[in-house]
């Protein structure tokens, strides 16, 4: 084709859609939290937000169990990922696929599975009182929610970090044991080393995905329980009164905080940019 | 007593042996290549002398203690692999070093270690940099330094010089070998390629499907081959059947016959007489094709210059010394 | 490898699978059980409640609605995405660059957090579209948009597409008709398994179709949650029957995968 701007017009339309569906509202947002329903222009919604102690203890709870979550989610990923790439290829293949397949197990039919298992009278929950393990467990808590979240992390970790595990090439750990080293001095200053880039993305991609998950929380404590995602939606969807420029300008400090960790990472890899061999 | 001994050994991965009935051995200070074509098993023999994998039948020994159950941190064992295997989160220093400081050496008889070994290897500028940042060539001699440095008792090279292109391939042959006799280091090679193991070994084990099929210096598997496949796996031998060689040499042989390109001789009478029918230019070396009345003979003559060069459909006269039909099975 | 890290590493993958398979599996036995209320074990088993979720007509209309949703986003991506990475890899492939840091706004970005200016957008104004099932639809094509672009992405990078067109050209078709019969079906495989992946993915959508539309368009996950008063045998069944249809989206992904490379 010689005339480009007919080419232009092939991509028109998918950037008019994708302008009006996905920047136009981030722009909004962005825009309008700095426009505060009392005061005007200005940082009066950052303010209010940071003023009260309700909307600190939802950033404080979705910081906590993202954090946890993410930790938790990482350290069983880690383990498994590792050893699926020492088992035979069969039971690996059907774990992979496996995994993937969980990785669309979240949100409502998560909740309700979790309910099934850890709920007040749930199975998992009889069973461990049963014996003995535990007095009682209330699954719609902090702690029951960190549960819940890491479960929903573990695939994507997994996913994550078995290419990361498969790059670790058997003759480093050869070469490493004929030099003297056991098994963990290889850990400690070669294989953990070489992981660390994949690593910290992981845990970033994992925090990022707990932060913004709205839909399991949600289902599992019907929108009673703080954290920023369901403020922001009672804020904008409210069944008391609607502030969304005040939701605005809590969407705009959980984008913040998430590039901000982007930009971390970014940093982090290319300092480590020597690992790539 | 030999200062490496190998005896009996045999491995089986499943339904397939991988080796079996192993036995050579090593005088200290000698380079042995393990040589044969893919999947014949010496990589895996090679592994098994590392104690990187485990044997399940045999013994090993080394300078007069047995090996075969160590783990490959204890058997003081160095070897270089054929990807170079360098850790790539470390520099050149670092990875040299590594062997060092798993023994826990003084931080500074490390460092001139180091630097003694990566003048060994001439690479001693290249101490900061990174395995990404190096050549082919230079990631072997690193791992080379790398080997060296921990003064093993026994060396392992895994056809270290198969991934490099011919020149460096060549330049680096010459030096392992160079550091190998000044040291005096007891050296196991393995490699399919037929030219290194000629060039670089005191001795030769000929493998074939895991087994050894000939093993002595270099010069009698290369005059001597044991049977067809070693013939025609070192050097390049004419192979005659029985009837074509009693048609030539007027002799009845029971099996068939090899005869080295360069043991026959053009242009003196007394032979057979064949025609040219084509030649290629081998370097310092002229390989002609020659039509006899039973087969086609490939003979090697020195490159004495184009004005020597005789053209297709020449007919010329060919002799071979008697000791030089080798008869193999 | 000793035998002992054998054991260790089959008994962690294990684990692994045991952790994953759990709430599945509680979900699996309580949709096929006749009771089941603080005991270990149900007390029986039936499959009735499969049969009235089947024959529950707001059930189909549900899943109706939501295939409808999904399917339209599907179409839309099709119709909107295949055109314009044509253009881009064909004309102007300077500006892949962008695009893949484009694309990574529906990840990075939460639905909850669009969902805010969505809302103040287009809920009145020149384009009402809150409480319509398209403003779904265009949200859905925003969310599938990474899956699908990366993969015919990187179908389009193995199809070499410059010297496709060019060998096309030399044979005389024009650029309309190269593109269509010789660009179009060399991309289907990596179009398909990018569509069920995508769909196995929207279908489990609940963020945008809760604050957006709500109960005025009842899609699958918003009838699954308003069930939760009820009977949680019903909304086992559900999840079940949700959770089988996106295997089988995957399983077909990961087959037509496979037959491409």
């Amino acid at each position: 084709m010689k005339r480009p701007w007919l080419a232009l017009l092939l991509i028109l339309p998918f950037l008019l859609v994708f302008g009006a569906f996905q920047l136009a509202p981030l722009a909004w947002i962005a825009f309008n939290s700095f426009n505060s329903a009392e005061s005007g222009w200005g940082l009066g919604n950052y303010v209010e937000i940071f003023g009260s102690p309700f909307y600190l203890q939802a950033i404080r709870f979705s910081l906590e169990i993202s954090l946890w979550s993410s930790v938790c989610g990482l350290l069983i990923a880690l383990l498994g990922a590792y050893s699926l790439t020492r088992v035979d290829s069969r039971l690996r293949g059907f774990v992979v696929a496996f995994t993937n397949m969980t990785s669309n197990f979240a949100g409502v039919p998560l909740a309700f599975a979790f309910i099934i298992l850890l709920g007040i009278n749930g199975c998992l929950t009889l069973a461990l009182k049963q014996l003995g393990l535990i007095e009682s467990f209330n699954l719609y808590t902090k702690g029951g929610l960190i549960l819940i979240y890491t479960y929903f992390q573990i695939p994507l970790g997994v996913l994550l970090l078995f290419p990361a595990f498969e790059a670790l090439k058997q003759d480093w750990r050869d070469a490493a044991a004929l030099l003297g080293a056991g098994t963990w001095q290889y850990w400690r200053h070669i294989g953990l080393p070489v992981l660390s880039p994949a690593l910290v993305g992981t845990f970033i991609i994992l925090l990022a995905n707990a932060l913004g998950a709205y839909a399991t929380v949600y289902a599992l404590t019907v929108g009673n329980f703080n954290v920023v995602p369901v403020r922001i939606a009672a804020l904008v969807s409210g069944d008391i009164y609607l502030e969304p420029n005040l939701a605005a300008a809590l969407a705009m400090l959980l984008v913040a905080f998430m590039t901000l960790i982007t930009l971390v990472h970014q940093w982090l890899l290319r300092r480590s940019r020597h690992v790539q061999s | 007593m030999s200062y490496l001994a190998v005896k009996g050994l045999h491995k089986r991965y499943g339904a397939n042996t991988l080796f079996t009935d192993i036995e050579f051995h090593a005088e200290q200070g000698e380079l042995v290549t393990l040589l044969g074509p893919s999947g014949c098993g010496k990589s895996t023999l090679l592994r098994c002398l590392a104690g990187l994998t485990e044997v399940d039948r045999g013994t090993i020994v080394l300078a007069d203690q047995e090996i075969t159950q160590l783990p490959p941190q204890r058997r003081g064992i160095a070897m270089v692999f054929q990807s170079y295997a360098l850790f790539p989160n470390m520099t050149v220093a670092q990875n040299v070093a590594f062997g060092l400081r798993m023994q826990r050496l003084a931080r500074d008889e490390v460092s001139q270690r180091v630097v003694e070994a990566l003048t060994l290897v001439e690479l001693e500028g290249f101490a900061e940099r990174y395995p990404h940042q190096l050549s082919g060539g230079q990631c072997q001699r690193v791992a080379l330094a790398r080997s060296l440095i921990v003064r093993p008792r026994l060396l392992l090279l895994d056809e270290p010089l198969s991934a490099l292109d011919a020149r460096i391939r060549r330049h680096l042959r010459e030096q392992i070998r160079a550091i190998q006799q000044e040291l005096g280091l007891t050296t196991v090679f393995v490699t399919h390629d037929q030219e290194e193991a000629l060039t670089l070994s005191d001795r030769i084990v000929l493998m074939r499907e895991g087994r050894i099929v000939q093993s002595g210096d270099a010069e009698t598997l290369y005059t001597a081959p044991v049977d067809a496949f070693a013939a025609g796996f070192i050097g390049n031998y004419n192979l005659l059947s029985a009837e074509q060689a009693s048609r030539l040499f007027g002799q009845t042989f029971q099996g068939q016959v090899a005869i080295r390109p360069e043991a026959i001789r053009l242009g003196v009478a007394g032979g057979f007489s064949g025609r040219i029918v084509g030649h290629s230019l081998l370097g310092n070396v002229i390989r002609y094709r020659i039509a006899t009345e039973a087969c086609e003979l490939n003979v090697d003559v020195l490159n004495h210059g184009p004005a020597a060069l005789q053209p297709n459909g020449t007919v010329v006269t060919l002799t071979v010394d008697s000791d030089s039909l080798r008869e193999v099975a | 490898m000793s035998r002992a890290e054998r054991l260790y590493h089959r008994i962690v993958v294990w684990g692994l699978l045991l952790i994953l398979l759990a709430p599945l599996a509680a979900t699996l036995v309580y949709s096929l059980a006749s009771q089941w209320s603080a005991t270990l074990l149900p007390a029986g088993f039936t499959i009735k409640w499969y049969l009235q979720l089947w024959s529950d007509p707001r059930f189909l209309a549900a899943f109706g609605r939501s295939l409808a949703i999904c399917l339209g986003a599907l179409a839309l991506s099709c119709v909107l995405i295949l055109p314009a990475m044509f253009a881009i890899a064909y004309h102007f492939p300077r500006l892949d660059a962008l695009m893949n840091v484009l694309i990574l706004l529906p990840f990075a970005v939460p639905p909850v957090v669009s969902a805010v200016g969505l809302l103040q957008l287009y809920a009145s104004g020149p384009l009402p579209l809150t409480g319509t099932p398209w403003i779904l639809v265009f949200c859905y094509f925003t969310i599938a948009l990474p899956f699908t672009y990366r993969a015919i992405s990187n179908n389009l990078q193995a199809l070499n597409l410059r010297d496709l067109m060019d060998a096309a050209h030399l044979l005389g078709a024009s650029s309309w008709r190269a593109a269509l019969l010789v660009v179009l079906p060399n991309l289907r495989t990596g179009l398909m398994v990018a569509l069920f992946l995508s769909f196995s993915f929207l279908i489990g959508e609940f963020v945008f179709a809760n604050l957006l539309v709500g109960t005025r368009y009842e899609t699958l996950q918003i009838y699954l949650y308003n069930l939760r008063n009820g009977s949680g045998h019903l909304t086992s069944a559900l999840v079940i029957s949700y959770f089988l249809a996106v295997l089988l989206m995957t399983w077909i992904a990961n087959r037509l995968n496979r037959e491409r490379t």
